[in-house]
């Protein structure tokens, strides 16, 4: 079957859906490897820059030094995989990520930065669950929610994996986390 | 091209602008563009206004995109206009509940103007003829 921009492919369904998601779980379970490959992450935070800012992003070793101000956009995980994907960054990054996206210039992180960073979060976090087909299909995407302040921190107990990388954009860093709290 | 008249649905307000800014990189101008943060918007958009394509997100609160293109069908709005999902979701599961809504074309976010281009011009060209 073709729709315009996807081929549907043939052999890759495995009945209804329950036995779908039966078949999903054992192969997640013996996969988990796979779906915690930190390449991923680096692969999908590559794709949506350069797709959509035209810009490349480098990982880095260590945590930049927090600013004052900072934002911080989770989108959930639902399904076979529970968890979040979890962008954070200083004001500066995310200013400069806005006016990347937008074509637009930002002096503060206003409604506009707001919408662009979880919009960022919601393409990074769909990017990395695309790279794994099990987790494509049987595991949704919550809408974004966005955070702004300072001197907060986000707690999840004992995940079952978790990627941490951080990324220099421009003069700036931003880092993205996947928590992996339940996978079945 | 005669002038094309577009309805783009997304949550992100951000996302309705990119999305315009590819359509016109894509070669489609003049248009005259009509946003909708959600599908009880789009449609309520769609029951006051002729268009000649839409551009529907999938996740959205209140009314997603497929629910969105169920209710354009079941209510008998745009008759004839191609649709396309533009979304993170690009699981055949996604796609295949896009087809069976409705859908002509599906664009996975993160996404160029060269992908809008190619996957929207033979859909409107049918449509405007142009």
């Amino acid at each position: 079957m073709m729709l315009n921009g996807i081929r549907m492919g043939a052999g890759l369904w495995h009945g209804n859906r329950k036995g779908t998601e039966k078949v999903m779980a054992q192969s997640l379970r013996e996969n988990l490897h796979l779906v915690s490959d930190p390449a991923n992450l680096d692969l999908s935070v590559e794709e949506v820059f350069h797709m959509m800012l035209g810009a490349a992003c480098v990982s880095l070793e260590e945590r930049p030094a927090q600013e004052a101000e900072t934002i911080t956009a989770v989108v959930g995980f639902g399904g076979l995989l529970s968890g979040a994907c979890v962008f954070r960054s200083g004001s500066s990054a995310a200013l400069g990520i806005a006016a990347r996206l937008t074509g637009m210039e930002f002096v503060e992180i206003d409604d506009t930065v707001k919408d662009a960073i979880g919009e960022v979060c919601n393409m990074l976090a769909g990017a990395w669950k695309g790279r794994v087909p099990d987790l494509s299909a049987n595991c949704g995407l919550s809408i974004p929610a966005v955070i702004t302040g300072s001197n907060y921190h986000i707690h999840v107990q004992a995940p079952e994996f978790k990627l941490h990388h951080v990324y220099r954009f421009e003069q700036s860093a931003f880092e993205v986390t996947i928590i992996c709290d339940g996978l079945q | 091209m005669n002038e094309m008249r577009v309805l783009i649905v997304d949550d992100s307000s951000v996302m309705r602008k990119i999305v315009e800014r590819s359509l016109r990189q894509a070669g489609l101008n003049p248009i005259t563009v009509f946003e909708a943060g959600s599908g009880v918007e789009g449609l309520e958009v769609l029951s006051d206004q002729p268009v000649h394509l839409i551009l529907s997100d999938i996740n959205m609160p209140s009314m997603d995109g497929l629910e969105f293109l169920r209710q354009i069908r079941a209510r008998n709005l745009a008759q004839g206009v191609p649709v396309v999902m533009i979304t993170t979701e690009s699981s055949e599961e996604h796609v295949k509940q896009a087809i069976l809504a409705g859908a002509q074309g599906y664009i996975r976010k993160p996404f160029t103007a060269e992908q809008v281009k190619e996957r929207v011009l033979p859909l409107v060209s049918a449509v405007v003829g142009g």
